[in-house]
Parts: C-alpha cells; structure tokens; sequence
C-alpha cells in the first residue's frame, strides 16, 4: 500500500525535506500506520547499511601490488621478513620536515651548511651560498622545489600528529620507557626554546640557525622512535 | 624436553627448558636474533656452527630456525609475551650479526663481521664488528670497542662511548655524553643535546668531524702534526685551547675559525651554551674537574 | 566546507583533526618504506575491498582493490594530511572504481529486471547473522540503485556528491537511493 507521502520517506528520513512538508508529513503520520510500518523499515536498512562489516577479499592482492610498484612482496630476505614480524623504523626526512620557522639548513655533500631562504613565493626555495669564503665552489643557485605547505606547517603538522600518536599509545609502553622519552622530549624542548629565542635575537647568525634546525630535527627524530615503539607493540 | 626436527632445509626447532644445541653455519649466513627481554650474549669460536644455551622459564620458548642465509633464534611467548632470557650464543666470527630485543642487554665480543643491534631498555656492549655496526638503545648506554667500517651507535637517555675504532663514525644521544678515544675516524658526526662530545684521535687529512652539544662542553683532541680548518660555533658558551690558535676571522658572536697546518680537513665544534675546548691527544678529560665527581655534597640533586 | 573538484568526494562526518592512526606509516611510505606501505594496506584492505564488491560485484575485484592501492603507491608524495588518510584513501579508491565502472561496462542482465531480482534472494528469519543475506541482496539490487544507495547509506557521502560523482541529478540520486531501500525492504519483509 502506499499513497503521496510513501516516496517522501527516505527524503523525511535523512532530514531533506523543507520544514514546510516536514510538518505535513509528520502529522500524516501520526494516523497513517502502513507510512509508520515503511519508515520504521527504512530505519533498520540504514541501521544495517551502516553496520556491514567489511571483509578481505579471497585472495590477498598483495603479491600484484608489490609486483606493480616494485617492491620485494613476500619474497623478501628473511630479514626483512622479521622486519615484518617486528616493525623497525628507518628515519627520513625531507626538506620541509627539516625546516625551522622560515629558514631551512641542508647540509650537501661538502659538508658546508648552506642557508635556505624562501624567495619568489611559496612555491620555490633557493639556495643562497654562505658568505664564508671556504666554501665549496658550487652552482650559484640551486632550487628546491618546495611542498605547497610551508616547512614550518609541515614540520608542526608532522611533530603535532607523533605527539598525538604517542599520547595516545602510551599507553601500551611501559612507564619506564615513557619516562625516557618524556624527559628527553622535554630536554630537547628546552633547548629548542633557549635556540628560538637566540634566533630572535640574532636572525642572521648562521650557525644559530642550524642549530636550531638541527635540534629541532632531533625532536622529530625521537617522536619518530617513540611511534614506533608504540606501533610495534600495539 | 621435546625435540622434533624437520628433514627439510627449513629446520625448525623448539626447545623446552634447557637448551643447548647447535646447529651449522656455512659462510655468508648472518645471525637473526630477537629476544624480548633478558640477555643476548655472543661470543665467537673457530667452528662453524651456532651454539645456543638458555634457561628459559616453562612459559617461554627458544625457537632456533636455519634458513637459507640465516640462523634465527627467537622466544616466543606461550601466552603474552615471552619471560626475560638469557640467550649465550657462540658464533663463527666471520657471522654477521642482527640482534634486538626490547628489554634487552647484548653484549658482544670477537666478531669480525657487520653488527645491528637494536633494544629499547638495555645496554649494548660491543667488542669487535667489521663492516657496518649499527648500535641503537633508548634507555642504555652504548659501548662499542675495536670495531672499524661504517660505524652508527645512538642513545637516547645514556652515554655513548667508543674506543679503538677506525671508520666513518656517526654517534647521537640526547641526554648523555659521547666519548671517543683512540678511534681513528675518517669522518665523524657526533652530536648530542644534554652532554659532552669528546674526540680523541687522529685527524685525517681531507676527513670532515662534526661535534655538537646544546648544553655540554665540545673538546678535540689535536695533534700538533694536524692540518685542519676548524670553525668553532657557541652562543652563551666559551672557547678555550690548551695551545695558541690564530684566529683567521672572528664572526658577530662567538664564533671563531682558524687553520692548524694546511688546512686540510674540515672541523666543526659547536656548543650553544657549553665550552668549546681543544686539548692535546691522552688528554680528553683534563677539563673535567674534581667537582664533578664528589657526590659528598649533593645539595644540587 | 568548500565544494571539492568535480570528481573528488568528501564524506558527511570527516572529522578533520582527530588523530590519524596511520601518520607514521604515511610518513614512512611517502619516502619508499615498502613495510609501511604493506601496513597501510592491510589495515584498510577489508574496507576498499568491501566497497569495491558493493560498488562492482565480485568479479575483477582482485585487479581493481591492485589498481586502487598501486594509485595510493603512486600519489602518496601528494598527501597533504589536512583529511585522516583513511578519509583520502576512501576518495580515490571511489574515484578509481567509478572510472572501471566505466571500462568495465557492467551489464548484469537479471538487474535489467529491476525490482524483481529480489525475488530470488531465499528468505530467512532476521537474525543477527542475517548481515551477510542483507550484503547479498544489496548487491543483487539493480546497478544503478545499489551504487546510490551504497555510496549513500553504507559510505555516507551526500546526494549532492553522489550526483557528481555518477553523473545523476540530485533529484534521481534521492529516488534510486529510496528504490533501493523500499526493494531491501520488501526482501526483509519475507
């Protein structure tokens, strides 16, 4: 049995109706039994639609993926296979993530900090050669292409997430451990502070600079360990 | 106890209680062992074969495998994870070692071959290793003696220390000191945040050292034959040399670069707040003075 | 919320700035960590499988949950981080099964039928493990419908992204998504 409102119910359902008909059709409702019968239906599909389970397929697709991307899939060495077992984490780092403030340090093969400034907009970052007359001959300029995100956001995006993913898994370590990384979190904090605040001071003083990235750097680092210590008891 | 041993080349064989088997290594296997808490102890003999002896608790098995290019040992847990272990294992020298653990001590000794060794909460003690020797704990202190190659030992909470060493040598802690005597390094980066770095050793010509500490004291030891341009960095910190330097250029703040002989290696030592300090080779620890070692009076704990 | 591209898809309940369980392992496969890569993978496996079965049936499963995480591989280094992962992996995993939708050509002809299908589905009391009877009559239902109501009802996008990403008004969008429920209806009704 239906009449003019029966169709209406899936929109009434999800709260897409105009108030007007809202009304209209609740107080329809309210004597017509075979619209209550279909909306109480209606209600239990949607109920059940959003708690269907999700399953794997029969077969584990893993062994395609690998080959597609190049990777060693289950065929890997039995190091690797304990890697697998127990997770371990190899740190990178790209240049955004070593970014402090506005300014980023990259150390290139010759061993000569180089000073990042960000010029021509967002959208590219120069390397500008250091005064110091020992340095290197290298090219004059050398663009980096820069992330659409500035380091410094994506350096606090990354710390922000690790620090969230610790507080919430640290549970699974044991105290000991979170006092380690707590108090030395705390320690690098400081001293990231105490580098901030001599940056301020003096802008332009290379080496502050570095440090101050490099120290932030090691916050990162140690975040990184934490959350994969978190991860691979969990 | 029970023994069950596969006829395959994938032999697997668990031990209850007392163990000590061993099994044999052919050249080129490396050695896998994960042990969640207890003590990896490796020593190395002229057979080729693996020992393994333990004394594992009635919940906790040792699971020793040979596949292919590996010998893996492992405890397992027979319900939760696996009790503390104290794993003695004798090993061919020339086996390469991969060794972790959570609550883990290692403790190494004789291996001529690449190390790994990670644990989270234990000490990592290491005599030997050729090749690339990777040392890593969170809370303990690393030790490393007589190995050469590419050399990598960090900490978190505790020292790092190596001795009688050759190689590229990088070392990172943050709450600790790191010392290195008597280690011939090619190339070193050594940075820690609450601590002293310490560099005792020759320095190579055409070799780049970095030593680095927000709250501790940077000392190299230099020897008057050697030829290096040094850039001293420090913002709340002081710089002090046991022998006249020439300072080539002064930079706004304190910082200082001059050259020893040609010039030819590249030295970095940077402090923000702690003394930057050259001294002559055997004396690495002349600036440390009687103060910090009287606990007599600890009215500053 | 800004309207996303044509294409793209967004979900009613995105809760930005919750923590994302995966930030790590995002952060290692986005450098080449081919472990981290498999760890994701596992961990929404069941999930893009599941929509893919919904969305395309069982066949060409296996190549299509390929193509969505080899896509996921490849344009992992353009993950911003401003959604959970979970969240933009869901989009292009849409976005890929609605471009096979289209290669695929999927023509089933008891779902020319329409309604009527159903009436093959056996009956059973309701219980709760009647789950799996409820999956297989939503993906007996006719194409159109089911991909309505599963992008609707089990995935939670809106009409307005549905009618988007189909290519449907979002009037038609409305009607499919309630034929789908009133023929769910008439099979639990047996």
């Amino acid at each position: 049995m239906s009449d003019q409102w029966t169709d209406r119910l899936s929109e009434y359902l999800d709260d897409e109706m105009a108030p007007g008909e809202r009304r209209e059709l609740e107080a329809h409702l309210l004597h017509c039994v075979a619209c209550g019968s279909v909306l109480a239906d209606l209600k239990r599909i949607v109920i059940r639609a959003r708690g269907l389970e999700d399953r794997p397929p029969a077969r584990d697709p893993w062994p395609g993926i690998a080959a597609r991307i190049g990777v060693g899939g289950t065929g890997a060495s039995p190091v690797a296979r304990r890697l697998e077992a127990h997770p371990r984490r190899r740190w990178t780092f790209s240049v955004p993530q070593l970014a402090a403030a506005s300014i980023a340090l990259m150390t290139v093969s010759g061993g000569t900090a180089w000073l990042l400034h960000p010029v021509n907009g967002p959208g590219a970052v120069t390397v500008a050669a250091p005064p110091s007359s020992s340095a290197p001959q290298l090219s004059p300029s050398l663009v980096v292409p820069a992330t659409s995100r500035t380091p410094a956001r994506s350096y606090d995006a990354a710390v922000a997430d690790l620090e969230r993913l610790l507080g919430e898994g640290r549970g699974r370590l044991d105290t000991a451990t979170v006092r380690v990384i707590e108090r030395n979190l705390a320690t690098i904090d400081s001293a990231i502070v105490q580098a901030q605040r001599a940056v301020a001071a003096d802008s332009a003083n290379v080496y502050l600079n570095s440090h101050l990235a490099e120290t932030m750097r090691r916050k990162l680092e140690l975040l990184r360990q934490a959350a994969a210590l978190v991860s691979s008891v969990s | 106890m029970l023994f069950s041993m596969a006829a395959s080349a994938l032999a697997a064989l668990t031990l209850l209680q007392q163990v000590d088997t061993t099994v044999p290594a052919r050249e080129g296997q490396r050695l896998v062992v994960d042990s969640y808490g207890g003590e990896i102890d490796v020593k190395t003999w002229s057979k080729n074969a693996v020992r393994v002896e333990a004394d594992p608790s009635p919940r906790t098995d040792v699971e020793i495998n040979t596949a292919g290019g590996t010998v893996s040992i492992r405890t397992e847990g027979r319900r939760g994870p696996p009790s503390a272990v104290d794993l003695r294992i004798t090993v061919p020298a020339w086996m390469g070692l991969d060794l972790s653990g959570v609550y883990t001590d290692v403790k190494v000794a004789g291996t001529r071959a690449p190390i790994t060794v990670e644990t989270v909460q234990g000490e990592v003690d290491v005599t030997g290793g050729e090749g690339i020797v990777s040392l890593r704990s969170v809370q303990g202190s690393v030790r490393l003696k007589g190995a050469k190659g590419r050399i990598d030992v960090h900490s978190v909470n505790e020292d790092v220390r190596v001795s009688d060493a050759s190689g590229e040598v990088v070392a990172e802690t943050v709450n600790g000191e790191i010392i290195l005597e008597r280690v011939d390094a090619t190339s070193l980066e050594a940075t820690t945040v609450n601590g002293d770095v310490g560099y005792d050793g020759p320095i190579r010509n055409g070799g780049r050292y970095t030593m680095s500490s927000h709250n501790g004291d940077v000392t190299l030891a230099v020897a008057e034959s050697s030829s290096a341009s040094v850039a001293v960095s420090t913002y709340n910190g002081e710089f002090a040399s046991a022998f006249p330097v020439t300072l080539r250029e002064t930079r706004k703040g304190k910082r200082f670069s001059f050259t020893l002989g040609s010039g030819s290696a590249q030295v970095s030592l940077e402090s923000f707040q702690g003394t930057v300090q050259l001294v002559r080779p055997g004396h690495l620890h002349q600036g440390d003075n009687d103060e910090d070692h009287d606990h007599d009076d600890d009215s500053d704990r | 919320m800004t309207p996303p591209a044509t294409g793209a898809a967004t979900l009613q309940d995105e809760a930005i700035g919750r923590t994302d369980p995966d930030a790590v392992d995002v952060a290692l496969a986005a450098s080449g960590d081919a472990h981290a890569f498999e760890r994701l993978y596992r961990g929404h496996l069941a999930r893009i499988a599941s929509l893919t079965r919904r969305m395309l049936g069982d066949d060409d499963i296996d190549d299509v949950v390929q193509d969505v995480f080899v896509r996921v591989w490849q344009k992992l280094g353009s993950f911003r981080g401003e959604s959970a992962f979970g969240t933009w992996l869901h989009r292009l995993a849409v976005n890929v099964i609605l471009g096979r939708r289209e290669t695929l050509g999927i023509r089933r002809k008891r779902h020319l039928d329409g309604d009527a299908v159903l009436d093959s589905v056996p009956t059973r009391r309701q219980t709760p493990e009647i789950s799996m009877d409820f999956e297989a009559a939503v993906e007996r239902l006719p194409e159109g419908a089911r991909q309505v109501f599963v992008l609707h009802d089990v995935e939670g996008y809106r009409h307005e992204e549905i009618g988007r990403m189909l290519g449907l008004a979002t009037g038609t969008s409305k009607s499919q998504l309630h034929r789908a429920r009133m023929a769910l209806r008439q099979h639990l009704e047996r």
